[in-house]
């Protein structure tokens, strides 16, 4: 590599120049990853061509979040979004995201009640979570 | 003459000079605004240190090519992790040289793989992290060269992150560190051995999911082919908060990480013959990662992979892994 072309393109305007045209691929990247991004994974077994087709819809606090989740080959999950993860299982890397990105989570305060609160015997039962969360330490499958 | 690229815990003068140009180009304005790179908000000056930040996020954001299964983008999750990140080193080595007068500044790296032969609990205390290195951790981080000062609006901040879109965002906070929370212990150094011991640089699938060194050394997997995250991503996601993102340029550390790095590279390479795949036989679908592909880069068709496999011409550490 040419050390003069090194220090040419190094100058702050010829980044700038280049990362503004580079802009328009990032910008339709951003929308195909908008809260449905769709993994393709092709193969073929015994003569059968088999097509995988898979779309994330996540909720979290019943809110749909927009994370460009994908699913490789090996069944692998990865999000742009968090570029140095890979997890076994989609809700592993939901879990990073809130951990990523708190100020996308955050619980706004509950509104002041006019009425005083339900008793505990008639308030609802938490809903259920699927398992523990992950335990510091534990299995980083990342 | 060429640069040396020298361990930054053993010395003191390059430790000194790389926060000192890490703050000069942070103060830089680019001649470039945020609303130029479709950054929602009032339009803000850039730095000559952002752009590097929007540079690494950029190609993150450019699947190569678009919907590829692997995932690849034009500087991960494929071949051209090493030969990307080395010219993004070496631009940003060229900027330290300019606004330090000093054309022969070497980047610093930081050999981490010493820390993680430490026990986990101390590897938080490391000399890395102390405040006359590059600081502690925290949210915000509030010791060190970086720390935030809330009363200081010219000290170190976060000016542009992303969301969790992976869109770029304009920010105004501290600089975010959580050490350990996510995986609890760095690499050590017979994960760098054994790294460096695997004879295939990339192979087929060209995924994640391919036991050969890049994927070791970018972090998908250990040294026996198990998915797990490993030297490159392992240093990420264990210094946490803004290495997490994207945008973990924003971190300084980043730098050092990543110039260890390309030590490592460096060190496979003189080992293999500097060798590299995959060549311009490979179909389309590995455009953007071939030998003589062009590198996402202001260098168009001058920075390739093949360019970047020998620089001694331009710089050189002091040892190699």
């Amino acid at each position: 590599m040419e050390t003069k072309k090194l220090a040419t393109g190094a100058a702050p305007r010829k980044l700038g120049e280049y990362l503004s045209r580079t802009r328009e691929k990032t910008r339709m990247h951003a929308v195909h990853g908008a809260g449905g991004a769709q993994s393709v994974r092709e193969d073929s077994y015994r003569g059968h061509a088999i097509e995988i087709i898979t779309t994330y819809n996540i909720l979290v606090d019943g809110k749909k979040i927009r994370a460009p989740l994908g699913v490789d080959a090996s069944g692998q999950v990865h999000c742009h979004s968090l570029p140095n993860y890979q997890t076994a299982s989609a809700v592993d890397m939901v879990r990073a995201l809130v951990d990523g990105f708190p100020e996308e989570f955050e619980q706004k305060p509950a509104r002041a009640k006019s009425r005083p609160p339900a008793s505990r015997k008639s308030r609802p039962v938490p809903a259920r979570k699927s398992r523990p969360a992950a335990k510091k330490g534990s299995k980083h499958e990342h | 003459m060429s640069a040396v690229r020298r361990n930054i815990l053993k010395n003191i003068d390059v430790r000194d000079q790389y926060i000192k140009g890490v703050k000069l180009l942070k103060k830089e304005a680019s001649g470039r605004t945020t609303d130029e790179f479709g950054i929602p908000g009032a339009a803000r000056s850039v730095s000559t240190y952002d752009l590097f930040v929007i540079w690494h996020v950029t190609a993150m954001m450019v699947e190569t090519p678009p919907g590829n299964p692997a995932q690849r983008n034009s500087a991960h999750r494929g071949p051209v992790f090493a030969p990307w990140h080395r010219v993004m080193l070496m631009l940003f080595e060229q900027n330290l040289q300019r606004v330090l007068e000093d054309a022969n500044f070497g980047l610093p790296y930081w050999d981490w793989a010493d820390d993680g032969d430490l026990p986990a609990q101390q590897q938080s205390a490391a000399a890395i992290w102390r405040a006359d290195c590059m600081g502690g951790e925290g949210n915000p981080v509030s010791t060190g060269p970086f720390a935030f000062h809330a009363s200081d609006p010219s000290g170190f901040r976060v000016r542009i992150s992303t969301n969790i879109s992976g869109e770029l965002r304009s920010v105004n906070r501290g600089l975010r560190r959580a050490f350990g929370v996510s995986t609890d212990a760095l690499p050590r150094t017979a994960h760098v051995a054994k790294a460096l011991a695997l004879p295939a640089y990339d192979a087929p699938d060209w995924d994640a999911g391919t036991n050969c060194f890049r994927n070791c050394v970018e972090g998908w997997m250990n040294d026996e082919g198990v998915s797990e995250t490993w030297l490159h991503n392992r240093v990420h996601v264990w210094i946490g908060g803004e290495m997490l993102l994207a945008s973990s340029p924003n971190d300084p550390i980043f730098f050092l990480n990543h110039c260890n790095i390309d030590r490592l590279w460096e060190s496979w390479l003189g080992q293999n013959g500097r060798a590299y795949v995959p060549d311009m036989t490979a179909g389309a679908a590995l455009k953007g990662h071939r030998i003589d592909d062009p590198i996402s880069s202001p260098l168009g068709r001058s920075a390739t992979p093949r360019e970047t496999l020998d620089v001694s011409g331009i710089y050189e550490y002091d040892a190699l892994a």
